[in-house]
Protein backbone atom coordinates (compact mmCIF):
# COMPACT_ATOMS: atom_id res chain seq x y z
CA UNK A 1 0.00 0.00 0.00
CA UNK A 2 1.49 3.35 -0.97
CA UNK A 3 1.32 6.16 1.53
CA UNK A 4 1.17 9.52 -0.14
CA UNK A 5 2.80 12.24 1.90
CA UNK A 6 0.32 15.07 2.16
CA UNK A 7 2.13 18.41 1.81
CA UNK A 8 2.41 20.45 5.00
CA UNK A 9 2.60 24.20 5.26
CA UNK A 10 3.64 25.93 8.47
CA UNK A 11 2.34 29.37 9.39
CA UNK A 12 4.46 31.24 11.93
CA UNK A 13 4.52 34.75 13.29
CA UNK A 14 4.20 36.91 16.40
CA UNK A 15 1.06 37.08 18.48
CA UNK A 16 -1.66 39.01 16.70
CA UNK A 17 0.14 39.22 13.36
CA UNK A 18 -2.73 37.57 11.51
CA UNK A 19 -1.87 33.85 11.29
CA UNK A 20 -5.38 32.65 11.98
CA UNK A 21 -6.92 35.26 9.73
CA UNK A 22 -4.55 34.23 6.94
CA UNK A 23 -5.72 30.64 7.26
CA UNK A 24 -9.35 31.74 7.30
CA UNK A 25 -8.75 33.65 4.06
CA UNK A 26 -6.74 30.94 2.32
CA UNK A 27 -8.88 27.90 3.07
CA UNK A 28 -12.06 29.16 1.32
CA UNK A 29 -9.99 30.06 -1.74
CA UNK A 30 -8.45 26.59 -1.76
CA UNK A 31 -11.87 25.05 -1.34
CA UNK A 32 -13.26 27.01 -4.28
CA UNK A 33 -10.50 25.48 -6.43
CA UNK A 34 -11.30 21.99 -5.25
CA UNK A 35 -8.50 21.59 -2.72
CA UNK A 36 -9.14 20.05 0.65
CA UNK A 37 -7.14 21.21 3.67
CA UNK A 38 -6.71 20.20 7.28
CA UNK A 39 -5.60 22.56 10.03
CA UNK A 40 -3.57 22.00 13.19
CA UNK A 41 -3.63 25.10 15.33
CA UNK A 42 -1.04 25.38 18.09
CA UNK A 43 -2.01 27.77 20.78
CA UNK A 44 -0.07 28.81 23.79
CA UNK A 45 -3.03 29.34 26.02
CA UNK A 46 -6.30 28.19 24.64
CA UNK A 47 -8.01 26.28 21.92
CA UNK A 48 -9.86 29.44 21.03
CA UNK A 49 -8.18 29.86 17.67
CA UNK A 50 -8.94 26.30 16.64
CA UNK A 51 -12.53 26.62 17.79
CA UNK A 52 -12.95 29.92 16.00
CA UNK A 53 -11.62 28.42 12.78
CA UNK A 54 -13.77 25.35 13.21
CA UNK A 55 -16.81 27.56 13.65
CA UNK A 56 -15.98 29.86 10.75
CA UNK A 57 -14.80 27.31 8.24
CA UNK A 58 -16.64 24.16 9.18
CA UNK A 59 -19.76 24.75 11.23
CA UNK A 60 -20.99 27.94 9.59
CA UNK A 61 -19.61 27.77 6.08
CA UNK A 62 -19.36 24.02 5.62
CA UNK A 63 -16.01 24.29 3.85
CA UNK A 64 -14.51 21.40 5.77
CA UNK A 65 -15.55 18.88 8.36
CA UNK A 66 -15.04 19.87 11.98
CA UNK A 67 -12.58 17.08 12.67
CA UNK A 68 -10.17 18.69 10.20
CA UNK A 69 -9.50 21.58 12.58
CA UNK A 70 -7.50 20.37 15.56
CA UNK A 71 -6.18 22.48 18.43
CA UNK A 72 -2.99 21.48 20.21
CA UNK A 73 -1.70 23.03 23.44
CA UNK A 74 2.08 23.30 23.49
CA UNK A 75 3.04 23.72 27.13
CA UNK A 76 3.91 27.37 26.73
CA UNK A 77 6.67 26.56 24.25
CA UNK A 78 5.42 27.51 20.77
CA UNK A 79 8.74 27.36 18.97
CA UNK A 80 9.73 24.07 20.60
CA UNK A 81 6.48 22.55 19.36
CA UNK A 82 7.29 23.32 15.72
CA UNK A 83 11.07 22.99 15.74
CA UNK A 84 13.16 21.48 18.57
CA UNK A 85 10.58 18.87 19.51
CA UNK A 86 7.71 18.73 17.03
CA UNK A 87 6.77 15.20 18.15
CA UNK A 88 3.26 16.12 19.34
CA UNK A 89 2.51 18.09 16.19
CA UNK A 90 3.84 15.29 14.02
CA UNK A 91 1.67 12.81 15.90
CA UNK A 92 -1.47 14.93 15.41
CA UNK A 93 -0.66 15.54 11.73
CA UNK A 94 -0.08 11.85 11.10
CA UNK A 95 -3.39 11.04 12.79
CA UNK A 96 -5.09 13.49 10.47
CA UNK A 97 -3.30 12.04 7.44
CA UNK A 98 -4.20 8.47 8.28
CA UNK A 99 -7.89 9.32 8.69
CA UNK A 100 -8.11 11.66 5.71
CA UNK A 101 -6.06 10.29 2.82
CA UNK A 102 -7.81 12.66 0.38
CA UNK A 103 -6.39 15.84 1.91
CA UNK A 104 -4.38 18.06 -0.42
CA UNK A 105 -2.69 20.15 2.25
CA UNK A 106 -2.24 20.33 6.00
CA UNK A 107 -1.73 23.75 7.53
CA UNK A 108 0.11 23.96 10.85
CA UNK A 109 -0.32 27.24 12.67
CA UNK A 110 2.28 27.85 15.35
CA UNK A 111 1.44 29.64 18.56
CA UNK A 112 2.38 33.32 18.57
CA UNK A 113 6.12 33.61 19.07
CA UNK A 114 9.14 35.76 18.37
CA UNK A 115 10.95 36.45 15.10
CA UNK A 116 13.34 33.52 15.52
CA UNK A 117 10.63 30.90 14.98
CA UNK A 118 11.19 28.45 12.17
CA UNK A 119 9.61 25.10 11.37
CA UNK A 120 11.41 21.80 11.49
CA UNK A 121 11.53 20.24 8.02
CA UNK A 122 10.33 17.06 9.73
CA UNK A 123 7.07 18.86 10.42
CA UNK A 124 6.52 21.27 7.53
CA UNK A 125 7.61 21.18 3.90
CA UNK A 126 7.30 24.94 3.58
CA UNK A 127 6.55 27.74 5.94
CA UNK A 128 5.07 31.19 5.76
CA UNK A 129 6.13 33.81 8.29
CA UNK A 130 3.73 36.66 8.90
CA UNK A 131 4.50 39.98 10.58
CA UNK A 132 2.36 43.05 10.77
CA UNK A 133 3.13 46.76 10.52
CA UNK A 134 2.10 47.49 14.11
CA UNK A 135 5.45 46.02 15.11
CA UNK A 136 6.99 49.02 13.41
CA UNK A 137 9.13 49.34 10.29
CA UNK A 138 12.17 48.09 12.18
CA UNK A 139 10.95 44.69 10.94
CA UNK A 140 12.06 43.06 8.71
CA UNK A 141 15.32 45.02 9.12
CA UNK A 142 15.83 43.51 12.56
CA UNK A 143 16.05 40.16 10.82
CA UNK A 144 15.39 36.97 12.79
CA UNK A 145 15.43 33.42 11.45
CA UNK A 146 11.70 33.40 10.80
CA UNK A 147 11.86 36.53 8.67
CA UNK A 148 15.03 35.48 6.86
CA UNK A 149 14.45 31.85 6.10
CA UNK A 150 10.71 31.43 5.53
CA UNK A 151 9.49 30.46 2.08
CA UNK A 152 7.14 33.43 1.97
CA UNK A 153 7.22 36.53 4.16
CA UNK A 154 3.82 38.15 4.61
CA UNK A 155 3.65 41.75 5.84
CA UNK A 156 0.12 42.33 7.09
CA UNK A 157 -2.20 45.16 8.10
CA UNK A 158 -0.68 47.67 5.68
CA UNK A 159 -3.78 49.89 5.96
CA UNK A 160 -2.81 50.98 9.46
CA UNK A 161 0.81 51.77 8.59
CA UNK A 162 0.25 55.57 8.62
CA UNK A 163 -1.32 55.36 12.07
CA UNK A 164 1.57 53.46 13.62
CA UNK A 165 4.35 55.37 11.93
CA UNK A 166 5.47 52.47 9.77
CA UNK A 167 6.98 53.38 6.40
CA UNK A 168 6.06 50.66 3.91
CA UNK A 169 8.80 51.69 1.49
CA UNK A 170 11.37 51.13 4.23
CA UNK A 171 9.90 47.71 4.97
CA UNK A 172 9.99 46.79 1.29
CA UNK A 173 13.56 47.96 0.88
CA UNK A 174 14.63 45.93 3.91
CA UNK A 175 12.65 42.85 2.87
CA UNK A 176 14.47 42.87 -0.50
CA UNK A 177 17.85 43.36 1.14
CA UNK A 178 17.35 40.62 3.70
CA UNK A 179 15.54 38.05 1.63
CA UNK A 180 17.26 38.50 -1.72
CA UNK A 181 15.28 36.56 -4.30
CA UNK A 182 12.97 34.93 -1.75
CA UNK A 183 9.39 36.15 -2.02
CA UNK A 184 7.53 38.58 0.23
CA UNK A 185 4.11 40.13 -0.06
CA UNK A 186 2.23 43.04 1.49
CA UNK A 187 -1.36 42.28 2.45
CA UNK A 188 -4.27 43.68 4.28
CA UNK B 1 45.13 4.30 38.52
CA UNK B 2 42.38 2.80 36.41
CA UNK B 3 40.02 5.15 34.70
CA UNK B 4 36.46 4.13 34.12
CA UNK B 5 35.76 4.43 30.43
CA UNK B 6 32.13 5.41 30.01
CA UNK B 7 30.18 2.88 28.04
CA UNK B 8 28.09 3.75 25.01
CA UNK B 9 25.09 2.52 26.99
CA UNK B 10 25.75 5.06 29.76
CA UNK B 11 25.89 7.85 27.21
CA UNK B 12 22.71 6.51 25.57
CA UNK B 13 21.02 6.81 28.93
CA UNK B 14 22.05 10.46 29.06
CA UNK B 15 20.70 10.95 25.55
CA UNK B 16 17.28 9.51 26.27
CA UNK B 17 16.88 11.34 29.56
CA UNK B 18 18.00 14.68 28.15
CA UNK B 19 15.15 17.20 27.99
CA UNK B 20 16.35 17.92 24.46
CA UNK B 21 15.34 14.41 23.40
CA UNK B 22 12.09 14.82 21.41
CA UNK B 23 9.52 13.03 23.55
CA UNK B 24 6.97 15.85 23.76
CA UNK B 25 6.96 15.66 27.56
CA UNK B 26 7.29 19.46 27.83
CA UNK B 27 3.64 19.71 26.75
CA UNK B 28 2.37 17.83 29.83
CA UNK B 29 1.55 19.00 33.32
CA UNK B 30 -0.18 15.78 34.46
CA UNK B 31 -3.11 17.80 35.77
CA UNK B 32 -1.02 20.37 37.65
CA UNK B 33 -2.46 23.10 35.46
CA UNK B 34 -5.98 22.22 36.59
CA UNK B 35 -4.86 22.35 40.20
CA UNK B 36 -3.25 25.73 39.58
CA UNK B 37 -6.54 27.20 38.38
CA UNK B 38 -8.62 25.56 41.11
CA UNK B 39 -9.23 26.72 44.63
CA UNK B 40 -6.65 24.20 45.86
CA UNK B 41 -3.67 25.89 44.25
CA UNK B 42 -0.29 24.74 45.50
CA UNK B 43 1.33 27.72 47.16
CA UNK B 44 4.62 26.35 48.33
CA UNK B 45 7.37 24.21 46.91
CA UNK B 46 7.02 21.54 49.60
CA UNK B 47 3.41 21.08 48.49
CA UNK B 48 4.57 20.47 44.92
CA UNK B 49 7.20 18.01 46.03
CA UNK B 50 4.63 16.10 48.09
CA UNK B 51 2.22 16.05 45.15
CA UNK B 52 4.85 14.59 42.83
CA UNK B 53 5.58 11.97 45.50
CA UNK B 54 1.96 10.86 45.33
CA UNK B 55 2.19 10.41 41.56
CA UNK B 56 5.42 8.42 41.91
CA UNK B 57 4.22 6.20 44.74
CA UNK B 58 0.61 5.63 43.68
CA UNK B 59 0.53 5.88 39.91
CA UNK B 60 3.73 6.06 37.91
CA UNK B 61 5.62 3.67 40.20
CA UNK B 62 3.21 0.73 40.61
CA UNK B 63 1.78 1.06 37.09
CA UNK B 64 4.21 2.57 34.55
CA UNK B 65 7.39 1.35 36.23
CA UNK B 66 5.95 -2.16 36.51
CA UNK B 67 4.95 -2.04 32.85
CA UNK B 68 8.46 -1.04 31.90
CA UNK B 69 9.95 -3.87 33.97
CA UNK B 70 7.61 -6.43 32.47
CA UNK B 71 8.35 -5.13 29.00
CA UNK B 72 12.06 -5.63 29.53
CA UNK B 73 11.49 -9.25 30.61
CA UNK B 74 9.59 -10.05 27.42
CA UNK B 75 12.04 -8.11 25.28
CA UNK B 76 14.89 -10.25 26.64
CA UNK B 77 12.92 -13.36 25.62
CA UNK B 78 12.06 -11.74 22.27
CA UNK B 79 8.39 -12.40 23.00
CA UNK B 80 6.57 -9.73 21.01
CA UNK B 81 3.15 -11.12 21.81
CA UNK B 82 3.69 -10.81 25.56
CA UNK B 83 5.14 -7.33 25.02
CA UNK B 84 1.95 -6.30 23.20
CA UNK B 85 -0.01 -7.73 26.12
CA UNK B 86 1.88 -5.45 28.52
CA UNK B 87 1.17 -2.54 26.18
CA UNK B 88 -2.54 -3.29 26.12
CA UNK B 89 -2.66 -3.70 29.89
CA UNK B 90 -0.96 -0.45 30.86
CA UNK B 91 -2.91 1.37 28.14
CA UNK B 92 -6.16 0.19 29.66
CA UNK B 93 -5.05 1.44 33.07
CA UNK B 94 -4.72 5.01 31.81
CA UNK B 95 -8.23 6.05 32.68
CA UNK B 96 -8.20 9.61 31.39
CA UNK B 97 -8.31 10.11 27.61
CA UNK B 98 -5.93 13.09 27.61
CA UNK B 99 -3.38 11.08 29.57
CA UNK B 100 -3.73 8.04 27.31
CA UNK B 101 -3.33 10.18 24.20
CA UNK B 102 -0.29 11.99 25.57
CA UNK B 103 1.36 8.72 26.60
CA UNK B 104 0.83 7.05 23.24
CA UNK B 105 1.86 10.14 21.27
CA UNK B 106 5.06 10.45 23.32
CA UNK B 107 5.75 6.75 23.14
CA UNK B 108 5.32 6.40 19.39
CA UNK B 109 7.51 9.39 18.69
CA UNK B 110 10.28 8.15 21.00
CA UNK B 111 10.10 4.81 19.23
CA UNK B 112 10.34 6.43 15.81
CA UNK B 113 13.23 8.63 16.83
CA UNK B 114 15.31 5.77 18.23
CA UNK B 115 14.19 3.53 15.38
CA UNK B 116 15.59 6.06 12.93
CA UNK B 117 19.15 5.41 14.10
CA UNK B 118 18.78 1.87 15.52
CA UNK B 119 17.31 0.30 12.43
CA UNK B 120 18.49 -3.23 13.05
CA UNK B 121 16.75 -4.04 16.32
CA UNK B 122 14.19 -6.76 15.60
CA UNK B 123 12.05 -6.26 18.70
CA UNK B 124 11.88 -2.50 18.11
CA UNK B 125 10.91 -3.06 14.50
CA UNK B 126 8.35 -5.68 15.51
CA UNK B 127 6.81 -3.47 18.16
CA UNK B 128 6.67 -0.50 15.77
CA UNK B 129 4.84 -2.70 13.31
CA UNK B 130 2.41 -3.74 16.04
CA UNK B 131 1.77 -0.05 16.76
CA UNK B 132 1.23 0.67 13.05
CA UNK B 133 -1.20 -2.25 12.83
CA UNK B 134 -2.94 -0.99 15.98
CA UNK B 135 -2.29 -4.23 17.87
CA UNK B 136 -0.32 -2.06 20.30
CA UNK B 137 -0.80 1.56 21.32
CA UNK B 138 2.85 2.66 21.68
CA UNK B 139 2.17 3.68 25.28
CA UNK B 140 5.17 5.47 26.77
CA UNK B 141 6.51 3.00 29.40
CA UNK B 142 6.58 0.15 26.89
CA UNK B 143 7.97 2.33 24.09
CA UNK B 144 10.70 3.56 26.43
CA UNK B 145 11.54 -0.01 27.41
CA UNK B 146 11.83 -1.05 23.76
CA UNK B 147 13.87 2.03 22.85
CA UNK B 148 16.07 1.77 25.94
CA UNK B 149 16.76 -1.89 25.29
CA UNK B 150 17.67 -1.12 21.68
CA UNK B 151 20.34 1.24 23.02
CA UNK B 152 21.63 -1.27 25.57
CA UNK B 153 20.24 0.60 28.57
CA UNK B 154 19.54 -1.84 31.41
CA UNK B 155 16.07 -2.18 32.90
CA UNK B 156 16.78 -0.44 36.22
CA UNK B 157 18.38 2.54 34.54
CA UNK B 158 15.51 2.87 32.09
CA UNK B 159 13.10 2.89 35.02
CA UNK B 160 15.15 5.58 36.77
CA UNK B 161 15.11 7.61 33.57
CA UNK B 162 11.35 7.35 33.30
CA UNK B 163 10.58 8.34 36.87
CA UNK B 164 13.19 11.08 36.86
CA UNK B 165 11.87 12.37 33.55
CA UNK B 166 8.32 12.42 34.89
CA UNK B 167 9.43 14.38 37.96
CA UNK B 168 11.32 16.89 35.83
CA UNK B 169 8.33 17.37 33.52
CA UNK B 170 6.14 18.23 36.50
CA UNK B 171 8.70 20.64 37.90
CA UNK B 172 9.03 22.17 34.43
CA UNK B 173 5.27 22.65 34.23
CA UNK B 174 5.28 24.23 37.68
CA UNK B 175 8.01 26.63 36.56
CA UNK B 176 6.00 27.72 33.56
CA UNK B 177 2.89 28.13 35.68
CA UNK B 178 4.87 30.36 38.00
CA UNK B 179 4.45 28.11 41.03
CA UNK B 180 8.16 28.23 41.86
CA UNK B 181 11.49 29.60 40.68
CA UNK B 182 14.24 27.58 39.05
CA UNK B 183 16.46 26.96 42.10
CA UNK B 184 13.46 25.67 44.03
CA UNK B 185 12.74 23.36 41.13
CA UNK B 186 16.18 21.82 41.40
CA UNK B 187 15.84 21.51 45.18
CA UNK B 188 12.59 19.57 44.72
CA UNK B 189 14.18 17.26 42.17
CA UNK B 190 17.02 16.59 44.59
CA UNK B 191 14.56 15.88 47.42
CA UNK B 192 12.63 13.45 45.23
CA UNK B 193 15.64 11.28 44.50
CA UNK B 194 15.02 8.83 47.39
CA UNK B 195 11.35 8.47 46.33
CA UNK B 196 12.38 7.83 42.74
CA UNK B 197 14.92 5.24 43.84
CA UNK B 198 12.50 3.48 46.19
CA UNK B 199 9.72 3.45 43.57
CA UNK B 200 11.99 1.75 41.08
CA UNK B 201 13.18 -0.80 43.61
CA UNK B 202 9.65 -1.58 44.74
CA UNK B 203 8.01 -1.82 41.33
CA UNK B 204 10.49 -2.79 38.63
CA UNK B 205 10.09 -6.54 39.21
CA UNK B 206 6.37 -6.47 39.97
CA UNK B 207 4.38 -9.08 38.06
CA UNK B 208 1.96 -7.88 35.39
CA UNK B 209 -0.96 -9.26 37.38
CA UNK B 210 0.12 -7.20 40.39
CA UNK B 211 0.31 -3.85 38.58
CA UNK B 212 -1.84 -1.27 40.31
CA UNK B 213 -2.54 2.40 40.71
CA UNK B 214 -4.77 4.22 43.14
CA UNK B 215 -4.80 8.01 43.18
CA UNK B 216 -8.45 9.03 42.70
CA UNK B 217 -7.81 12.69 43.55
CA UNK B 218 -5.22 12.81 40.79
CA UNK B 219 -7.63 11.13 38.39
CA UNK B 220 -10.21 13.81 39.22
CA UNK B 221 -7.60 16.50 38.66
CA UNK B 222 -6.77 15.09 35.25
CA UNK B 223 -10.47 14.88 34.38
CA UNK B 224 -10.82 18.53 35.42
CA UNK B 225 -7.92 19.37 33.13
CA UNK B 226 -9.66 17.70 30.20
CA UNK B 227 -12.62 20.00 30.72
CA UNK B 228 -10.65 23.24 30.91
CA UNK B 229 -11.58 25.55 28.06
CA UNK B 230 -8.28 27.35 28.16
CA UNK B 231 -5.08 25.43 28.73
CA UNK B 232 -1.38 25.61 28.16
CA UNK B 233 -0.68 21.89 28.46
CA UNK B 234 -2.12 18.81 26.81
CA UNK B 235 -2.55 17.09 30.19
Amino acid sequence: MSSKRIPRLGIGGPVGSGKTMLIEQVVPRLSSRGYKAGIVSNDVVSREDAERMRRNLATERGLMSEDLVVGLATGGCPHTAVREDPSMNISVVEDMESKNRDLDLILIESGGDNITTTFSPALADYFIYIIDVSGGDKYPRKRGLGIESCDLLVINKIDIAPYVGADLSVMERDAKAIRGSKPYVFVN
Amino acid sequence: MSIHKPSIEEISMLQLSDSFFPSGMYTTSSGLEALYYSNRKITDTDGLRDLIKVYLEHQIGPADCSALGNSYEHIQRKDLQKLVEVDNTIFSMKLIEEVRNASTRSGTQVLRCVGSFRTDNSILNGYQEAVRDKRASGVYPVALAVSGNALGIPKYKAALMMLYGFSVSMVGAALRLGVLQHFDGQRIIHELKPTISESVEKNIDRALTSMWQFAPDIDLLQIAHERMSSKMFIT
